[in-house]
């Protein structure tokens, strides 16, 4: 079932095509990235004469060294909190008997379904009343439990035999002591792929960064390039810089993380 | 006792996430449910109630039902074509051939992209006066612009939609291709199948979970979709890509200034949502019932 | 899905869709009908017209906020002032406060730049009175919204208190922030639209480039022989977002042809309740600028959401337009983006600039633009700083700068004799047109322009309207539909504010 020959010559001509379609924006905007303003119309395929001048002047003009560093700052926040929170709760829903447990889990299954538009507004108004606009609480508290992780990380939890918990119960292991030594070390590539998740959802927040940040200060990359894109009359090219400098950051990341993110989607995604 | 201290500890765990749900989600959502059947001043704060039936009304009435279509094509056209098409690219890749890690790279990458990094790039390819793409095309695409007529503004947002979500679909369908015992292909091989059969009979079955899990996150952003309507159209043209999280965060939104109109819209998409992913879990027990 | 589940789902999407109400969503749960206003019968042409009515101002402003200038003492007064300007604007705006602050210290100034005039709307209305700025600028159309908050310090109280002389000032200008008699907020930033052109277009279609058209058939002729000698591609581009060629420039074209776009003086005399803009005039208006689209050359861009498309229309390579008609204010970063050599085969000395063309030619602007709110209920002495520091940008110096530096158009006539703008305007006229387009403006409320609560949302139904109109809609039948929505926006505000 080898492909050889035409067959072979077919498939990477195929995969080429496509690949340059895929590539073809990602592309146009690298080239106008960093090229001067003056020349960015003409030849938009061409890669034109090198300057870095776009991109510094993107930087700037889009404050865009501190909407990074608040992306960076809050994606981190978010991400560490939703992996604490939810290992925890996923552990109370797999190992643990209280009453109620039914409900509260209904609780949660009902959160993943509630849209986040339906709550922005409201949403807003909390985070004013605890004045907690513009700051990295603001942007990073409201997303820091997800019943999504829990899940993710309950569905590992669920599949560990029951004489593994006897066994560490008989070894007086208290149910910290447990989560620590052997239910954790076992969720690592859940936790991963969550970890990944979560950043990258953060990161790419569009609606809430912009809804409670006053101060251009408070930007994060989204909102940032957003407000970059609506001054008016501004270069298209200082737009497309923008969109590179934001995008490399993550394309860096995924390159690193690459392994984690595939491992911890086959675990997630493949059991259903 | 046992059962004592496991609640306790229990509470602690779950602290956490409940407090925040609860003041960030569920409130929320009660409160907007509240709100639905309230008007407000401009600024939001003094509201009256205008009775439930604002609901009723809300839901039947021109703007939401023109709100909902959109919403429901532009669904229906980016998820089965992202779906076909992240499908078609792991499959395609998924080879053992020479370089074959740069190309997966390469159809990776636009996971990388955000909401307002696909659709600013795409903004300036489709720009009908000095776009790239405007030139190629020519045609509609010149005057006034794909994201401009308004017979093509939706497939234009939904084409920069489907190539930023594409990096999603490719990554996770690839991966469980690699889950596919190799045995199967080379039976069915064996027993006279093609390539397409043999996608067909055993690809696609294997893949039954991954393509629901997909389909299921690629419908939930489709309904929940705002950047690139912000971005790209402003709702428009002639509110041909108005949906229903536009009608209410959108900056040429009709009802940007009525609070409680918004919140009833804004609850009337959560059921909507409901409805939707009951449909899809119903499908996902369906199979598991009948197996693969 | 088997054929089994998918019956009901399908039935399920049927019921949805015919379950349509035909009703707008502003009519959800309202018990009673909109009482449907009488039809229109505005006499085309209508030129004399109530100016504002006599004051009865000593007894409206007692009921107001009051500003006592005094109240500043030696400081220093930190105060925060929330704008929407962005970019070239917001620089020029840092470095004048950059120079109040440092020539005294009794007032400090904190710039909040909020992303753009919504933004700092939105922000404003939804703060709660602590987080609410000491001093705000906010566009044009928000004025009745302003107003309503009755959060403000009317700035006629401070002209008052110490005795501010305005009679330099633009008549048009302070009368655009006027209404029953009260001076509320003063203008700060102030543009029109007018209409930019392409001086080699018309050099090479024979045409006399510094004669630019001003009436509308005029243009249709431009446009005629751009395509008649291949000059250009098209004449006039038009656009219908509700900030440009749909929702302003109807106000601008009623305003010139001494129509009132809604009720009561325009809502100068008292809030309005309706809309006027579905008569014979905006219909006329209309169907003439649709003519200059079928047979004078020109063509529709669509919605412009960005703001850019006129223009960019002007710019393109292969069907370049020769016109287009766009803010006073666009003309300083257009002269730097081409200047930059950014747009191929088009010099700065090629952008002309002409008043904004009209079905009837007749002179004049509404106003576009921003204007300053000194925010109440911050203390006496916030407020008093925030008049030291609007006193200090309505200078006739820092009015000089400003428009220099921005292509706003100073608000006062005094500021024309100082440099830089005097330079200016002598070494490039271009830059006046906008400014003696505005001292050119009639006084009345049909030139001051509408004030209304949602007057943004009116401007997007507005627009829509002109969308379909410029699509080959039915006038009539397109404004008819609009107003009814537009009337039900007016309606809805009115019955949300509490009764006075």
């Amino acid at each position: 079932m080898e492909t050889r020959g035409l067959r072979l010559v077919g498939r990477y001509v195929l995969l080429v095509a496509l690949a340059f379609v895929v590539l073809f924006p990602i592309y146009v905007a690298l080239v106008a990235a960093f090229k001067p303003g003056n020349e960015v119309f003409k030849d938009p395929l061409v890669p034109g004469p090198f300057t870095l001048d776009t991109i510094t002047d993107a930087w700037e003009q889009g404050n865009l060294g501190r909407a990074l560093t608040n992306s960076a700052v809050v994606a981190v926040i978010v991400t560490v909190l939703q992996v604490v929170t939810s290992v925890l709760a996923a552990y109370a829903f797999s190992f643990l008997r209280f009453p109620g447990r039914s409900i509260v889990f209904g609780i949660f299954v009902a959160t993943l379904l509630i849209p986040f538009e339906a709550t922005v507004v409201v949403n807003r108004r909390t985070i004013e009343d605890l004045g907690w606009l513009n700051s990295f609480q603001g942007l990073a508290v409201p997303f820091v439990a997800t019943a999504f992780g829990t899940f993710l990380i309950r569905q590992v939890f669920v599949t560990l035999p029951t004489d593994m918990r006897d066994a560490a119960r008989m070894d007086g292991l208290g149910h910290w002591g447990f989560l620590r030594e052997v239910a954790l070390p076992l969720v690592r590539p859940s936790v991963g792929a969550l970890a990944l998740f979560s950043f990258l959802a953060t990161w790419n927040q569009y609606l809430w960064p912009t809804v409670i940040t006053t101060e251009q200060d408070w930007n994060t990359v989204q909102s940032g390039l957003r407000a970059l894109a609506q001054a008016n009359l501004d270069q298209p090219n200082l737009v497309i810089a923008g969109t590179i400098i934001v995008a490399v950051p993550i394309f860096v990341i995924l390159l690193v993380f690459q392994k984690q993110l595939v491992r911890g989607l086959t675990a997630g995604a493949v059991k259903g | 006792m046992r059962r004592l201290r496991e609640s306790i500890v229990a509470l602690v765990m779950l602290a956490p996430s409940l407090v925040v749900l609860g003041v960030f989600v569920i409130y929320p959502l009660g409160r907007a449910v509240v709100l639905g059947q309230q008007r407000c001043d401009p600024s939001g704060r003094t509201c009256e109630s205008n009775g439930w039936d604002q609901y009723v009304d809300v839901f039947r009435s021109n703007e939401f039902q023109d709100a909902l279509w959109v919403t429901l094509k532009f669904a229906l056209i980016t998820v089965p074509i992202g779906l076909a098409l992240g499908v078609g690219l792991a499959v395609l890749a998924d080879k053992h051939l020479r370089g074959i890690g740069v190309f997966r790279t390469i159809f990776s990458s636009t996971v990388a992209t955000s909401v307002a990094v696909a659709s600013l790039m795409w903004l300036f390819l489709l720009n009908p006066a000095v776009g790239v793409l405007a030139d190629w095309i020519g045609g509609v695409a010149k005057e006034p612009g794909l994201l401009r007529d308004p017979d093509t503004a939706l497939w234009a947002v939904s084409a920069t939609s489907v190539w930023a979500n594409l990096g999603f679909t490719f990554i996770v369908v690839t991966a469980a291709l690699q889950g596919v015992p190799r045995e199967l292909y080379e039976s069915a091989y064996v027993d006279g199948a093609n390539g397409w059969g043999r996608f067909v009979n055993v690809t696609v079955p294997m893949l039954g979970p991954t393509l629901l899990f997909v389909t299921v996150v690629l419908t939930s952003r489709a309904f929940q979709a705002y950047g690139e309507f912000d971005l790209l159209t402003g709702g428009g043209p002639q509110g041909r890509t108005t949906t229903l999280t536009y009608l209410i965060y959108g900056n040429n939104s009709i009802v940007k200034s009525q609070e409680g109109l918004k919140a009833a819209v804004a609850v009337l998409l959560f059921l909507l949502l409901l409805i939707v992913s009951a449909v899809q879990f119903r499908m996902v027990s369906r199979r598991v019932h009948y197996g693969n | 899905m088997n054929r089994r589940r998918a019956a009901p789902f399908l039935a399920g999407c049927l019921v949805l869709a015919a379950c349509g109400s035909g009703e707008s969503i502003l009519e959800a749960g309202n018990d009673r009908a909109t009482t449907t206003p009488a039809p229109i019968d505005t006499t085309p042409g209508q030129t004399t017209l109530p100016t504002i009515p006599p004051t009865t101002l000593p007894a409206v402003l007692a009921d107001l906020p009051s500003c006592t200038p005094d109240a500043l003492g030696d400081g220093p007064v930190t105060i925060t002032f929330w704008h929407g300007l962005s970019n070239e604007l917001g620089r020029a705006l840092e470095g004048l406060t950059q120079q109040f602050n440092d020539s005294q210290d009794r007032v400090r100034v904190n710039l909040e730049f909020q992303g753009g005039y919504e933004q700092t709307i939105d922000k404003y209305l939804q703060s709660s009175p602590e987080n609410r700025p000491d001093m705000v600028q906010t566009p044009e159309y928000a004025l009745q919204l302003m107003i309503d908050t009755e959060s403000t310090v009317p700035i006629e109280s401070c002209i008052q208190a110490s005795g501010y002389d305005t009679s330099d000032f633009i008549p048009a200008a302070l009368n655009a922030y006027a209404t029953e008699g009260v001076q509320w907020t003063i203008p700060y930033n102030v543009s029109n639209p007018v209409l930019f052109y392409n001086k080699k277009y018309f050099r090479d279609a024979g045409l006399d480039p510094e004669d630019p058209p001003i009436t509308l058939e005029e243009v249709s002729e431009v446009g005629r022989a751009m395509q008649a000698t291949g000059a250009a591609a098209y004449g006039l581009a038009i656009d219908t977002p509700p900030d440009g060629g749909g929702g302003w420039f109807l106000e601008q074209w009623l305003g010139k042809e001494g129509e009132l776009y809604s009720d009561n003086d325009n809502g100068r005399s008292a809030p309005s309740s309706r809309v006027l803009w579905d008569g014979p005039v905006a219909v006329d208006i209309l169907t003439e600028l649709y003519s200059v689209i079928t047979d004078g050359g020109g063509i529709y861009v669509g919605e412009n959401p960005s703001g850019q498309d006129t223009l960019l229309k002007l710019a393109d390579q292969t069907a370049p337009a020769s016109m287009a008609i766009s803010t006073s204010a666009a003309l300083g970063p257009v002269l730097s983006i081409v200047g930059a050599g950014t747009i191929p085969g088009v010099t700065a000395d090629d952008i002309g600039i002409g008043p904004m063309p009209s079905p009837s030619g007749n002179p004049g602007a509404t106003i576009g633009g921003a204007s300053l709110w000194i925010v109440a209920g911050k203390g006496d002495d916030r407020a008093a700083a925030a008049w030291e520091y609007i006193q200090f940008l309505l200078s006739p110096q820092a009015q000089s700068d400003w428009a220099a530096a921005t292509g706003y158009v100073p608000v006062r006539e005094d500021a024309l004799t100082l440099d830089p703008i005097k330079t200016l305007y002598e070494q490039d006229p271009r830059f006046r047109v906008a400014f003696d387009q505005l001292e050119a403006s009639p006084d009345g409320p049909a030139s001051s322009g509408p004030v209304l609560g949602p007057l943004r949302e009116v401007r997007v139904v507005a627009a829509k309207a002109m969308g379909e109109i410029m699509l080959g809609a039915d006038p009539q039948a397109s404004l008819t539909a609009a107003a009814t929505t537009a009337n039900q926006l007016v309606s809805a505000y009115n019955s949300s504010r509490p009764p006075d």
